[in-house]
């Protein structure tokens, strides 16, 4: 039989019986559109993350007491026994980073969770103790006011966010507001110099911060030992940041030898998480390939009781000579068939999921060609291979027998 | 040479342990251009007989020659060559596959065969003519009277002009009126040079064969020009 006609006859029988054909491509749609699905649901997450990632400063170091790593070992975090004391670090601490070679400016921070009373509304924030002096990059991020100088005493900037959104008033330099500690028994008044520009942030953590100089965080934190909790150090050259690290790491080890600290590059951190996004993603696509495999198993079902139903008509073809191998052809060409149409419908209607989700989800979906190649692949193959047992079936029956059959 | 040579033909089938004898040593020749009735009780053997020298089923001994080719000892590939080109098989219950037009049908040994597109539909489209269905083309033999399907059934075994013809009691389950029909197109065929086997239990169809062989119990009992 030439192959022309096949497909002639593949698609009559599709034609003469199209819930059979319907019902044993649901489970191959199904797992198509997974597969489709779920690898663009992986990409958008990957791409999201990379884009949140992309506004990161990649020429930043975080120097951290204490040997929790953040995300295992890398390339400047230091290994540390476990029974080290967490390292304290102090001004002169900062003196000796800002004296290694490669580095441009020093951070040095100290945050504490606090409450902030403005106008009678309470909020919840993140006090954050800087050195205003050494913040020459936040001097164009001011949105109103002015940032912090290095003769501020009792004077604040407040984050976009805090200023905007939490509380019923919007703040404004010049505003007094009242900080509470964490238990509520000591406060400070500040006067907020400044309010940030939208997603800045001289602590590079988070955004929904307060920001007040070292000195006064010493007297609202009334703590006889003031130490940093991160050093945040800026590289001249971001190509270099990892090299600067380790110089940064060494240089801390004169006077820290025993005690834990972490010094990582956020390149390193950036790098891990989307190591991670990436096996997610991969392991979304096997979820998908499972429910393919689901899908194979039912299309074989069917198929085999198409060939019990047809058993009289496959007698007849041999009967007028058919040969095995044309009866088993027509049947894998039918199951190919059946996967080349499922996976398109699985395709299409994958591509539709991942864009409701993605705009559910505000990531950005992405249907690449990687993964409609893919969900092809697998459907056309899985059905295909599906198809083998009962194309085999049909192949060797008895003429005799299956003519009796009617 | 004789078109069909069979000489101490044996067939069984195995019924559990046991080997069951069907076919008990058959001898016969049957020449090109005969019109020949299998006449004899039902289970004596003459669908079994039928079948092997339709190349459906296959000898347990002895020896059986379509124009001098040992069917006997030939691969699964060659006998389904030869149902395809050498011979035109009627059934008694037609078999024809319903959900294909009788157009299909009668194209389908040629479809098999790979014979090019309009050739096949021309050949088709005459051969329904010749056996008076030309109006009957695009209908599904599902359509049909019984007779009118046998027709079809008998278009479709003359498909690649095959050697012989295998009628299995043709027309067993027609009515009185669509066997004479049948047994009209028999005798033209025939009339037309075609080699004919037909199984029968109506004595009236054998009129217009030119040979009669009964079989009692798997032999051959009488064979009567
Ligand atoms: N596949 C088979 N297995 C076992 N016995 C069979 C088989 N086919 C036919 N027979 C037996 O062989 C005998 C002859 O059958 P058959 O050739 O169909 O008879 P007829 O066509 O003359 O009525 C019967 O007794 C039947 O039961
Ligand atoms: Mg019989």
């Amino acid at each position: 039989m030439r192959p022309d006609d096949m497909l002639e006859y593949v698609l009559s029988s599709f034609r003469s019986d199209w819930r059979r054909a319907f019902m044993s491509s649901l489970g191959i749609i199904i797992g198509v559109i997974s597969i489709v699905a779920l690898l663009s649901v992986g990409q958008g997450l990957y791409g999201g993350v990379s884009e949140q990632f992309g506004d990161m400063d990649m020429d930043l170091i975080s120097v951290r007491p204490g040997s929790e790593m953040v995300m295992g070992p890398g390339p400047g975090s230091r290994p540390v026994l476990s029974s080290a004391e967490p390292a304290e670090f102090d001004h002169k601490d900062v003196k000796i980073v800002e004296n290694v070679l490669g580095v441009d400016a020093v951070y040095p921070l100290k945050t504490a969770r606090a409450l902030l009373s403005f106008r009678g509304d309470n909020s919840s924030v993140n006090i954050v103790g800087i050195s205003p002096e050494n913040h020459d990059d936040m001097k164009d991020s001011v949105a109103r006011g002015r940032f912090l100088t290095g003769s501020d005493y009792k004077a604040a900037v407040v984050s976009s966010d805090v200023a905007e959104n939490s509380f019923r008033m919007k703040i404004s330099p010049g505003n007094q507001i009242r900080v509470y500690s964490a238990d509520k028994s000591r406060y400070m008044d500040l006067k907020v110099v400044g309010v940030l520009e939208e997603d800045e942030d001289p602590s590079y953590a988070s955004n929904d911060g307060i920001y007040v100089s070292h000195r006064a965080m010493k007297e609202f934190l009334d703590s006889e030992n003031y130490y940093y909790d991160s050093i945040i150090v800026r590289a001249r050259d971001s190509a270099e940041v990892e090299v600067v690290a380790e110089k940064v790491e060494k240089a801390l080890s004169r006077t820290h030898r025993n005690e834990a600290y972490s010094v990582e590059a956020m390149t390193t951190i950036f790098e891990s998480v989307l190591e991670v996004l990436n096996m997610i993603k991969y392991a979304l696509a096997g979820i998908g390939s499972i429910s393919l495999v689901v899908g194979a198993i039912g299309i074989s079902n069917v198929m085999m009781l198409t060939v019990k139903e047809r058993t009289h008509e496959i007698g007849v073809m041999k009967a007028i000579g058919a040969t095995t191998w044309d009866v088993r052809a027509l049947y894998l060409l039918d199951a190919g068939m059946l996967g080349l149409v499922s996976s398109l419908v699985g395709i299409l209607l994958g591509t539709l999921v991942s864009n409701f989700v993605g705009s559910v989800a505000m990531l950005p979906m992405e249907v690449t060609a990687q993964s409609v190649a893919l969900g092809l692949l697998f459907g056309v193959s899985i059905t295909t291979v599906a198809g083998i047992y009962p194309a085999n079936k049909a192949a060797v029956l008895d003429p005799i027998e299956a003519l009796r059959g009617e | 040479m004789a078109l069909v040579e069979i000489s101490n033909l044996e067939k069984s089938y195995r019924v559990g342990e046991t080997d069951v004898p069907v076919l008990k040593g058959i001898d016969l020749e049957i020449d090109e251009g005969e019109f020949v009735a299998l006449m004899g009780p039902s289970g004596c053997g003459k669908s079994t007989l039928m079948n092997i020298l339709g190349c459906l089923d296959r000898p347990s001994r002895g020896r059986i020659l379509l124009k001098g080719q040992d069917l006997g000892h030939l691969s699964d590939r060659d006998l389904a060559r030869i149902r395809r080109e050498e011979i035109g098989f009627v059934f008694q219950n037609f078999n024809l596959i319903g959900r294909i037009s009788n157009l299909k049908n009668v194209e389908l040994p040629m479809t098999l065969k790979e014979t090019a597109k309009n050739l096949r539909r021309d050949r088709a489209m005459e051969l329904l003519e010749s056996v008076g269905l030309g109006h009957r083309l695009d209908y599904s033999p599902s359509n049909l009277s019984g007779g009118e399907r046998q027709r079809v059934a008998i278009a479709r075994a003359l498909a690649n002009d095959p050697s012989i013809i295998l009628a299995d009691e043709p027309t067993g389950n027609l009515d009185e009126r669509s066997t004479s029909d049948i047994m009209d197109i028999m005798r033209e065929l025939n009339g037309e040079g075609r080699t004919i086997v037909m199984v029968t239990h109506d004595i009236e169809t054998t009129r217009c064969c030119n040979r009669v062989i009964w079989m009692r119990d798997g032999t051959i009992q009488e064979d009567a020009s």
